[in-house]
């Protein structure tokens, strides 16, 4: 998300404040209802744009804030919106923990029956909910109209400020990284549940805060507020608008609002035109209008913010080595590592070679906890890691790159930033120089020169036996899994079973 | 002369060519059966069978005669071995029938089990399926990726041997290895992959009998 | 019986497209709305209305396949979510602005009124969805197991990449699932828009039972997506004679909720593993 310019943030000011100035009630309620959708959907990007996860209760949630207002006002006036905000973050942090784990369409589902729970409480508990007929004549000690539209317009700008804020730093790349590659967020020890929690206990709060303030603009609260066209709306509004641009929730809910003016002669058509944009929105810029407008003004996407390797690497504290004992892996009946066993110390580079299918990035998904050994142990120093999560590996002093990284807009050399950058005391690198170019495969030997100088202990996988020669201490050879050979790089090179080993020459000789 | 079956880059086949494509992970092995095949586009112009082929989708460079055995052979897990074979057939339903005869016949291993879902298999009985079903629609160009990668030697054995009989009866063939040893025994000429580029190229014993093969393949 | 034509089509759609068809619960109302309207129309009884019905949302699905599916097919399965969601509400939408929304009964299959067999009474609608669902499901499975074109559906489900690089035309089969998918939908809206009246507002309701007999049945899986169809027929059945229609679904949704933290592989697990 790239931060809040002053262009969207005049829009964002003046709105409101002419609105006060010259439109008349009617247009100031208009103007109050784009700014409780809105809040709903600052809310829902926030799960669904920045994390990516399709969250369909939050319709539900907004309906559960009307309730609580429309229930509570009577006797707590203003104070009954942040009761408002507990009631519907609260079953969103009781339900977060077993259904935020699952996969997307599963998570869809799971979010939809606790949606689908709340409808059905709204329709049938009627001593509470009133029934199909709702509730009403609760705004007595509400404030309405313009003062209305001031707290609103307060509520969403500072949410909208503080998340853009937050998000066109380091906390919008790692948002980025967990939407994109989880596993290469989990290595650099960033915990997706608890960020997944997070967002949706607070992106429930906001939808329940926006329910409450549509109870109080207009004064009945029914049990269509709960139901599916409520989410519809606000996920088509915040795709169309522009998922992860700070005004894309905004600038959906206003034309959500003034659409059924403009195409007032056609009655409910305006919905079927929504939908209808949205669609084309999907099809032809998924990155959302307001994007497109930016774009009309000249103003391109930052691309993202690559970190870079800093000329003097610090030396770092933390575990001194990292021992491997017997590690085992099995894939079904096929051995993928059998009784691997070696030490990395710190300020020591060691290179993994093997032919495909060998095991070599079996073992470091195996160290860094993405795959779990199913016998021997991995220490640092006198800690056990075995099973730890990839994110709790990653903290205690492990790092990682990946072999082949869709990440848009990345350098060859970011990955390792990123993980050099967490302060890791070990880096576990696949295939750093793959596809390079001859001038990266040196740039990258002086990288690993200089991490063994700042006291890095390196676990390197590479095809280049040369460059592994070049900048390796130890070399270690993996053969279905098993460590064939071990030692200084011209001995392991040298070593009959190695060159078999590559060549294939083994089979050929029977 | 009749036209190269293949032609990309400076790489040629002509019918009842082996030609072995050596290197290891990363050389572009996988990435230059997906330009042939037209899975990634390409600047390079692709001819096969003597036309351009450049723009044309997978499919119709497929069935114009081009088999497939990609890397890990992903053959249809949830079919049976002769639904597998049908599936990948163009032909009508008679010489469909029969051609699945031929390749249960041709491998024993398949023709044992032609009612087995093809995830129950072996790994060397799903090579065998994914070169059957390379094989269905009778292919003049046969490109395979790693095919011995994972396999016991004796299947590696069975499976090699049957390339030269093929290459007999007039199909091209190109096998993309890092098992140089093993590939160079069936192949005519072979040629080294580096980082996208071909480093080396020449004559299947040349190749063999080369010291520095094993520095070229690892990318030195 | 109903569910499992809805659940069945749910599940082809999804084994072609590789993502959830939102728009699915409302081709099955759009199918009951052709109903009632080609039945105005034509004044053909039931059985002759029948294929009309299914050529009229066949056709319908071809559009949701070229509109809302195949454009997005390189990209993550959130954007078909989005797009089918969108779907939906315009075809929801498009309805209640055609119909008034004011709810209509379809045609009866086979009349009105009971029969009695051995001894049992009947009624006539019930009759004809069992016999009509029984026969569709059976002939999809001969189609699916049985003939050429089904052998590729289910290569295409099974792995796209390679279904292409053995020359089978993935688009178009795509196309072919989802026209099925919504023929299916449109016969199973048909039956039930004569026993619950069509509203525009019920394409959620029927979405929500297929992709949760889905999910139960275990993603993918058609035999378990009809299990799980029939499983919520009779939980619905049979609770909400007990405790009410109301208590039945939360006690439905809640039951979903449990299996989705208890069993996240869906009852019967997922016989064919890692899907999109």
């Amino acid at each position: 998300m790239r931060a809040l310019d002053k262009f969207w943030l005049a829009v964002l000011i003046l709105l409101p404040v002419l609105a006060l100035l010259v439109l008349p009630p009617f247009g100031q309620r208009m103007v109050i209802l784009v700014g409780v959708y809105a809040l709903m959907g600052v809310g829902y990007q926030l799960v669904f744009g920045q994390l990516g996860a399709l969250n369909l209760a939050q319709g539900a949630l907004f309906g559960v804030g009307a309730y609580t207002v429309a229930l509570t006002a009577p006797t707590l006036g203003l104070l009954s919106l942040p009761v408002a905000i507990l009631a519907a973050a609260l079953p969103a942090a009781i339900v977060a923990g077993p259904i935020l784990r699952l996969q997307s369409h599963y998570f869809a589902l799971a979010t939809l029956a606790l949606a689908s729970l709340i409808h059905l409480a709204a329709v049938h508990v009627e001593s509470i909910t009133g029934g199909a007929n709702g509730l009403a004549g609760f705004t007595a000690l509400l404030p309405r109209g313009p003062i209305l539209l001031v707290i609103v317009w307060i509520c969403l700008i500072l949410t909208i400020v503080v998340q853009a804020r937050l998000f066109a730093g380091p906390m919008g790349e790692r948002a980025r990284l967990l939407r994109q590659a989880p596993l290469v967020a989990a290595t650099l020890g960033i915990d997706g549940g608890r960020w997944r929690l997070v967002a949706f206990v607070i992106g429930s709060a906001l939808a329940g805060l926006a329910g409450g303030l549509s109870a109080a603009v207009s004064g009945v609260v029914s049990p269509e507020i709960t139901g599916f066209p409520i989410m519809v709306l606000c996920l088509t509004s915040v795709v169309l608008g522009g998922a992860r641009h700070p005004m894309g929730a905004v600038l959906g809910a206003a034309i959500a609002v003034c659409l059924p003016e403009l195409l007032r002669d056609l009655q409910s058509a305006w919905l079927l035109a929504y939908a209808a944009a949205t669609l084309l929105v999907v099809l032809w810029a998924p990155e959302g209008l307001a994007t497109l407008i930016d774009r009309w003004r000249g103003v391109r996407p930052v691309p993202p913010v690559s970190p870079v390797v800093p000329a003097h690497l610090e030396a770092v504290d933390g575990p001194q080595r990292l021992t491997l004992d017997g590690v085992a892996k099995h894939f079904g009946g096929v051995a993928a590592l059998q009784g691997v066993s070696f030490t990395l110390e710190r300020g020591e580079v060691v290179g993994l070679i093997g032919a495909n299918g060998s095991g070599k990035t079996t073992l470091l998904n195996v160290i860094g906890g993405l795959e779990c050994a199913d016998g021997g142990t991995i220490m640092l120093d006198e800690r056990r890691i075995n099973h730890l999560a990839p994110h709790a590996i990653a903290r205690v002093g492990v790092g990682r790159s990946f072999q082949s990284l869709a990440l848009t807009g990345d350098t060859r050399t970011a990955d390792i930033a990123h993980a050099i950058e967490t302060g890791a005391s070990f880096l576990l690198l696949d295939e750093p120089a793959a596809g390079a170019t001859d001038r990266e495969r040196s740039d990258l030997a002086s990288l690993i020169a200089r991490l063994r100088a700042a006291g890095r202990g390196v676990l390197i996988i590479d095809h280049d036996i040369e460059l592994l020669s070049r900048t390796c201490d130890r070399l270690i050879c993996l053969d279905r899994g098993a460590v064939v050979a071990i030692g200084r790089p011209a001995e392991v090179r040298a070593n009959p079973i190695v060159r078999a080993s590559f060549l294939g020459v083994e089979e050929a000789a029977e | 002369m009749s036209a190269p079956v293949l032609q990309v880059g400076g790489l040629a086949l002509a019918a009842g060519d082996i030609v072995a494509l050596l290197g290891g992970n990363g050389a572009g092995k996988t990435g230059l059966f997906e330009t042939i095949l037209g899975f990634r586009a390409s600047v390079r112009p692709v001819h096969l069978f003597g036309r351009d082929v450049t723009g044309w989708p997978v499919e119709r460079r497929v069935l114009a005669g081009v088999g497939y055995v990609p890397e890990g052979r992903r053959v249809f897990a949830g079919l049976t071995v002769r639904e597998n074979l049908e599936a990948s057939s163009s032909l009508v339903p008679v010489e469909r029938r029969r051609r699945v005869e031929e390749m249960l016949e041709m491998f024993p291993m398949l023709g044992e089990r032609p009612d087995a879902r093809a995830w129950l298999l072996s790994g060397g009985q799903q090579q065998m399926l994914a070169l059957a079903r390379a094989l269905m629609n009778r292919p003049r160009l046969l490109l395979l990726d790693e095919p011995t990668l994972g396999l016991a030697p004796l299947v590696v054995n069975d499976l090699l041997s049957r390339l030269g009989p093929m290459a007999a009866e007039g199909m091209a063939i190109l096998v993309g290895e890092q098992r140089a040893g093993l590939v160079l025994r069936v192949a005519q000429r072979g040629l080294v992959l580096s980082r996208g580029r071909i480093v080396r190229s020449g004559t299947a014993s040349d190749l063999a009998a080369d010291p520095t093969l094993a520095d070229l393949m690892a990318g030195a | 019986m109903a569910y499992a034509l809805v659940a069945l089509g749910f599940v082809l759609a999804l084994n072609a497209a590789g993502a959830v068809n939102f728009a699915h619960g409302d081709l099955v109302v759009l199918g009951g709305a052709a109903a009632v309207v080609i039945g105005l129309w034509t004044g053909l009884p039931g059985p002759l209305l029948l294929p009309f019905v299914a050529l009229a949302l066949g056709i319908a699905g071809i559009v949701a396949a070229r509109v809302a599916i195949l454009p997005l097919v390189a990209r993550p399965p959130e954007a078909t979510f989005v797009a089918t969601i969108a779907l939906a509400a315009m075809i929801e939408q498009g309805l209640t602005v055609t119909m008034d929304a004011a709810p209509r009964t379809a045609p009866p299959l086979l009349g009105t009124g009971a029969v009695e067999i051995a001894g049992i009474t009947l009624g006539r609608q019930p009759i004809a969805i069992v016999v009509v669902g029984a026969t569709l499901v059976v002939a999809m499975w001969f189609l699916l197991e049985r003939t050429q074109v089904g052998r590729r559906m289910r290569a295409v489900s099974a792995d796209r990449h390679m279904a292409r690089a053995v020359g089978i035309p993935v688009a178009r089969y795509v196309v072919l699932s989802l026209a099925l998918a919504g023929a299916l939908a449109g016969i199973a809206g048909f039956l039930l828009g004569h026993q619950f009246l069509v509203a525009p507002t019920q394409g959620a309701g029927h979405m929500l039972k297929a992709y949760i007999a889905v999910a139960i049945g275990g993603w993918g899986s058609v035999p378990g997506a009809l299990l799980g169809a029939l499983g919520i027929g009779l939980f619905e059945t049979f609770v909400s004679a007990a405790v009410g229609d109301a208590w039945a679904s939360a006690a439905l949704y809640l039951a979903v909720l449990a299996v989705l933290v208890l069993r996240p592989q869906g009852l019967f697990g997922e016989p064919v593993g890692r899907r999109a």
